[in-house]
């Protein structure tokens, strides 16, 4: 899981070490130091792995109850909430980056139509590879029956 | 005075019933998605929910508070109204007036367009058992109009650009909106406004599509035939927005619904379940039995709130 949209923007910046730890508590839910540094994934030393989850709590990113000496962090957003903010603090800077309004908007228009051709292309490519497939190995998931009743409308 | 004190009353409960019961869904209506079922049974939920609010405001108030001011009020009692039902009667009235509005805006305006969209237009014939009309170019490519006389426009450029087998499975996904009544639902939503019901609604859009999809689709062939229409028609420019009391094919996200279709097999829609409508009986069931044993009660606790209201 890649997040490309992170930077670059008002929301706040987020470093490869944040995003994978950011990351690990989207799966988990909620987590302390130790029990993320348990999993095994995390090479990290114990205070960096703190320090880290102490600047994304400063950042506003997760919030944290104290646990015996410990803190549990909790992402204050979901994943998707998160890239949110940041596509919408994109285009609020790409509308408000031109000396006319109109221009950056078209620029936008431009960008998704061509981004929907590409992934239309793309669909369509999966398509064909798939008809491919049932013309060569047989209908996988066919129900008999039906295949039966629909076999004279097929070209 | 008594009569006017009583359509306040009943307004006032109205509308904070509504708002609460609104309010409420609109924050918890996201713990469906946690609900492993077919996509039909999410669309039918989803709908539930959605009106749930206006259907319990309405049924509260006319089985509780009439009946309470009617049985419990003494008529001689010369009260005044304060201003608190007065402000939240006329709310109550100002938001069934703007559903209304809502509601005859919208069918007007989709009586305008469609009734463009069929100028010129000719019956098409095909094997599908929907109505179906061949519309000009420039029209939508394929839409479902009209609630009861549901009818299906075809633009020239569609028939051009589908297969035959890919029209006739595009014809059957909105066959199953029509079944499912999806166009007098959008009317239903547009009566009832509330804040934060946007998203529902959308979330019902996208389920009502897939469950169409489901219901259209019976074998691997249909699934491509019917992704391939999807990408096809999605490439057509689309001239002017649909009005609201519309179904277009090419609705939600096209990426979501074409791979969910070339990923189709038969174990994949066995394992999803309609949740039984069964399911439903008992809790209405018991609701009701409650509701007639305590129904004395209950009218005197909501006399007492009204009382409370008034002063």
């Amino acid at each position: 899981m890649r997040f490309s949209i992170f930077g670059s923007t008002s929301t706040p910046q987020l470093g490869p070490f944040e995003q994978q730890l950011l990351r690990e508590l989207w799966v988990r839910g909620d987590a302390t130091v130790r029990e993320l540094l348990d999993d095994g994934k995390l090479r990290q030393a114990y205070t960096t792995v703190m320090t880290t989850l102490d600047r994304l709590y400063k950042k506003g990113i997760l919030d944290r109850v104290a646990e015996g000496r410990a803190f549990r962090y909790t992402p204050r957003l979901s994943s998707e909430e998160l890239q949110r903010g940041a596509a919408l603090d994109g285009i609020r800077q790409l509308l408000g980056s031109g000396d006319t309004s109109s221009l950056p908007l078209s620029y936008l228009v431009e960008a998704l139509s061509a981004h929907d051709v590409e992934l239309l292309d793309e669909l369509q490519l999966l398509i064909e590879r798939k008809r491919r497939e049932i013309k060569a190995g047989g209908i996988k998931g066919q129900d008999p029956m039906v295949l039966g009743s629909n076999a004279k409308d097929r070209r | 005075m008594f009569a006017l004190r009583g359509i306040a009353v009943s307004l006032t409960f109205f509308v904070l019933v509504y708002c609460f019961l609104s309010a409420l869904v609109a924050v918890s209506w996201r713990w469906l998605k946690w609900l492993h079922a077919t996509e039909q049974s999410v669309a039918d939920l989803l709908f539930l929910l959605r009106v749930l609010p206006l259907c319990a405001s309405i049924v509260i108030t006319a089985a509780f508070v009439v009946p309470s001011f009617q049985i419990l009020e003494p008529r001689t009692a010369d009260e005044g109204t304060g201003i608190l039902p007065v402000a939240l009667g006329v709310a109550a009235l100002a938001l069934i007036a703007f559903g209304s509005y809502r509601v005859i805006a919208a069918q007007m305006r989709t009586s305008r367009i469609v009734g463009r969209w069929l100028e010129g237009a000719r019956p098409l014939a095909t094997d599908a058992r929907t109505v179906t009309f061949r519309s000009r170019r420039e029209t939508p490519p394929l839409t479902l109009v009209g609630m009861r006389k549901p009818r299906v426009l075809v633009s020239d450029s569609t028939v051009e650009l589908l297969s035959r087998d890919e029209l006739l499975i595009a014809l059957k996904h909105e066959l199953a909106h029509i079944r499912s009544c999806d166009n007098l639902k959008k009317l239903v939503f547009r009566f009832s406004p509330f804040p934060g019901m946007a998203k529902l609604e959308a979330a019902w859009s996208q389920a009502a599509e897939l469950a169409a999809d489901d219901a259209a689709v019976s074998n691997l062939n249909d699934a491509v035939d019917l992704a391939s229409a999807l990408v096809k028609l999605s490439r057509l420019i689309p001239v002017e927005a649909a009005p609201a009391c519309t179904v277009g094919f090419v609705t939600g996200s096209i990426g979501a619904r074409v791979a969910r279709l070339l990923a189709w097999s038969e174990s994949g829609k066995q394992r999803a379940r309609d949740i039984p409508r069964w399911f439903a009986v008992p809790p209405v069931a018991v609701a009701l039995i409650c509701a007639i044993v305590a129904y004395g009660p209950v009218l005197s606790l909501t006399h007492e709130v009204t009382e409370w209201l008034v002063r």
